[in-house]
């Protein structure tokens, strides 16, 4: 996207190769074949949910429901083929239109009924986790249906199937930013929601679509979330919306609107996982492992803030490099 | 002003000032005298450098070269808090006051009398009062600024500015936001101060206001100082042509009315303060809408735009009733508003030159689920290098150009759409003269082929220069109309006046 500003994707990728350099470095394990198809399993639900909460992201807006709304799914999704006998073909088509459904929910109050979208979608974190207890008893659902995990564990020419999905739903995203009036009009109104207006774009309905795609995305990240375990439980999913924010942040998406870039979040997600997967590789404990996650987004959003700064230093540290060498 | 205070040792002096940013030389050995008691005025087109001497003086950039003398005495500002205790104080565009709190407040921020655990609130109570009634300021100090107008604000701000005894005050464009007799009551005040003693630096693009407030007026060129503050004759012409080097006509108006009305208003009123507007606009028609700020003339454009609903009343465009109940709507009607706010509705700061053209009108790119970016590169581009935007917009952050630059792109996204009805509120606010002949180039190219245009303006001599006829707004209506050949620049400070007067 050359006429758009975008976070420069040289920052982002220099951060994805320090952390996957420290990870082969400190646990040979890393390189495995085998842990390599892991880490892609686990990075397609992280960054499949990170494509939503970037178009939310983009808009100027904000998505704290995803987490909970893939419990809720998950809950809906297994209940509706081991109880009600749902086909899986229905079942998930019905997922993905439940996402856009809730997805819909959040666009109505926040664009149109103008609760700010921090507050709306967080009463949702609450009560979406809410309502996924409310089927079952609110007990996990397992065995939901025989060929549900080939879904997730199944390969295609030797390589996982979440892969393919990614490569599909990024390419999709990415069109539909860069080609589409609709992703010229998300980077618009979330750069200067004003100047959006007058000049005839339709400002609601672009953040409202905005969180429909978000839940789709989540309804789709769904079916893979049930497919990892073959069940549903209205426990899943805790924390998947700030590690999908932090994709985008460490992408260098900007919270303010307007700025950011899909390709880049999928490089933050993946940064994510590999520092998740370094620090379980190195039994490093899942208490440590959530600090660290929060320094990343701090230092991501510090990097981009510091820019300026930084770049100063570096030139500094040049010029006495240089005299040193003469 | 009088002799021996010029002849004595000026209480600030910049001597062969030069600062280098990567690529240019912002200020090349400038030499500026600041007197006491001297209003000076700073102009020169944007980019000429005024910007980096003003941040020279405040302490936010350090100069590469020269000294800044104080009662000739060398002095290093080491920031803008040593710039405020040395003496110098700014006026910025954007206000720095907290709407929450009191004006007493507002004023002692960051000097709050008493001591760190208890403010003693009747001795900054007295201070503030002192400071306003010095200034010949009534304003409570008691009010919360942010009830205060947006004039009343900026002469807290100078309050604020003066109340650390502030040797030279510094103004940076301090009348974009106010109305006529509001610039007046400013003038009066700094006028005042002047009398005082303090060293007023005045930078604005209106060229009117500056030559009726300054002592003497230093033109800056490309870093450098053209002509320096004794040579400089205080009038319009002279400034205009130190400024842009060479004589130009300042206003190249060119009459091109035809007979088609394009746009008809009957009896429209709204919520937001317009009552009963009525006129109708021809084809290749400049219509000038006159008066003070706050009169209305701004919301007519928003009635017409779709941003305010109408309450009743008809529009018509080309003879037939529209019904415009949203901007998509104005813009699908051919209506292109340049906002009065350039920066915060105007522009989008996240994207290049291109995409801020083709956003009104995207469908121009093809199907909406297959934009052609290389169509909209070549039409961008077309527009760029008609209307001589300068061609890094293509490669730039909008906000990396100039306001002149800027504004030109505002207007290109409605020539990108191909709009008939170009509604421009205040189009060459805080943009140099050049940008602003070529603007007034610009609305000459419109309406000569055919475009109607409805031009707001705080500027009277602009106004009347470019419209073909006036239409002087007063409380939500039109007063009166007529052809600006017979139309004064007393009719406007009349209806100005009239406005200003109690209901």
């Amino acid at each position: 996207m050359n006429s758009i500003a975008r976070s420069p994707i040289l920052a982002p990728l220099a951060a994805l190769l320090l952390v996957a350099a420290i990870a082969a470095f400190t646990t040979p394990r890393f390189l495995d074949a085998g842990n390599l198809s892991n880490l892609a399993l686990q990075v397609s639900i992280i960054s499949i949910v990170a494509i939503g909460s970037t178009f939310v992201i983009l808009t100027g807006g904000i998505d704290l429901s995803p987490g909970s709304a893939i419990a809720l799914m998950t809950m809906v999704f297994a209940v509706s083929i081991k109880f009600w006998g749902l086909p899986l073909p229905v079942a998930i088509a019905m997922t993905i239109v439940l996402g856009g459904f809730l997805g819909a929910l959040l666009g109505l109050t926040s664009a149109y009924l103008r609760i700010p979208a921090f507050i709306s979608t967080l009463a949702a974190l609450s009560a979406f986790r809410g309502v996924a207890f409310m089927f079952n008893n609110g007990s996990p659902v397992f065995s939901v249906h025989p060929s549900l995990e080939y879904i997730f564990y199944g390969k295609l020419g030797g390589l996982p199937l979440p892969l393919f999905y990614l490569v599909a739903l990024y390419g999709i995203a990415w069109y539909t930013l860069k080609y589409t009036a609709f992703g010229r009009s998300v980077y618009a109104v979330g750069g200067n929601p004003a100047a959006a207006k007058l000049s005839g774009l339709n400002v609601k309905r672009t953040q409202f679509f905005a969180f429909v795609i978000a839940g789709a995305t989540a309804g789709i990240a769904t079916i893979l979330m049930a497919a990892r375990l073959n069940s549903g439980s209205p426990n899943y999913g805790v924390g998947l919306e700030l590690s999908a924010i932090a994709a985008a942040v460490i992408g260098g998406a900007s919270l303010a609107g307007g700025r950011g870039n899909i390709i880049n979040t999928f490089i933050g997600a993946l940064t994510i996982v590999i520092v998740q997967n370094g620090l379980n590789l190195n039994a490093v404990p899942t208490s440590i492992q959530t600090v660290v996650i929060g320094a990343i987004i701090v230092l991501a959003v510090g990097i981009d803030m510091w820019r300026n700064e930084l770049g100063a230093i570096m030139k500094r540290v040049f010029k006495i490099f240089r005299s040193s060498k003469n | 002003m009088n002799d021996s205070s010029s002849m004595s040792v000026p209480v600030w002096e910049v001597r062969d000032l030069t600062k280098r940013f990567p690529g240019v030389v912002a200020n090349d050995c400038v030499n500026v005298v600041f007197n006491r008691g001297e209003i000076h005025g700073l102009l020169g087109e944007n980019g000429c450098g005024k910007s980096t001497l003003i941040k020279s003086l405040m302490g936010v950039h350090r100069p590469d070269g020269g000294e800044i003398l104080n009662n000739g005495i060398p002095l290093i500002i080491k920031d803008p808090m040593h710039a405020r205790k040395v003496g110098i104080s700014t006026v910025f565009q954007e206000f720095s006051l907290v709407p929450t709190l009191s004006v007493a407040e507002n004023i002692h921020l960051g000097q709050l009398p008493g001591t760190a655990l208890k403010i003693d609130w009747t001795s900054m109570m007295e201070r503030a009062e002192k400071t306003l009634c010095k200034l010949n300021i009534k304003i409570d100090p008691e009010r919360i600024a942010g009830s205060l107008s947006v004039a009343n604000q900026q002469l807290v701000e100078i309050a604020k500015a003066i109340t650390r005894n502030a040797t030279m005050l510094i103004l940076d464009e301090p009348t974009t936001a106010l109305g006529l007799e509001e610039i007046e009551e400013l003038h009066r005040i700094l006028g005042g101060l002047r009398d005082q003693g303090t060293a007023i630096l005045y930078v604005s693009h209106r060229l009117d206001e500056v030559v009726q407030l300054v002592d003497c007026v230093t033109v800056l060129k490309d870093g450098r100082v053209i002509s320096s503050a004794g040579d400089t004759l205080v009038e319009i012409d002279a400034i205009v042509s130190a400024m842009i080097g060479e004589i130009a006509e300042h206003y190249p108006k060119k009459p091109a009315v035809r007979e088609n009305v394009a746009l008809e208003l009957r009896d429209v009123f709204t919520a937001n303060k317009v009552n009963g507007v009525s006129f109708d606009l021809r084809q290749g028609e400049v219509l000038g809408l006159g008066g003070v700020l706050g009169s209305g003339r701004t919301e007519i454009a928003r009635a017409i735009f779709g941003v305010d609903p109408l309450l009743s009343g008809e529009i018509l465009i080309n003879g037939r009733p529209v019904s415009i109940g949203s901007p998509r709507d104005a813009v699908e009607s051919g209506l292109a508003l340049v906002p009065e706010n350039r920066k915060s509705e105007g522009i989008f700061f996240n994207f290049h030159g291109l995409p801020n053209i083709s956003i009104a009108s995207l469908g121009k790119l093809g199907h909406s689920a297959a934009m052609n970016l290389a169509r909209e590169k070549n039409l961008g581009r077309d527009l760029i290098e008609r209307m001589s935007i300068t061609p890094a917009a293509e490669k730039l952050l909008a906000g990396l150009l100039s306001g002149g630059n800027q504004q030109k792109i505002v207007i290109a996204r409605w020539l990108f759409a191909g709009a008939g009805i170009y509604i421009l509120d205040e189009p060459t606010q805080g943009i140099d003269v050049g940008a602003k002949i070529a603007v007034y180039n610009l609305i000459n190219e419109l309406a000569a082929s055919g475009n109607s245009i409805l031009l707001i303006s705080s500027d009277h001599d602009e106004l009347l220069a470019m419209s073909d006829r006036i239409a002087i707004v007063s409380r939500g209506r039109i007063a009166d109309i007529r052809p600006s050949a017979e139309c004064g620049k007393t009719d406007l400070v009349r209806a100005s006046a009239r406005d200003m007067a109690p209901a």
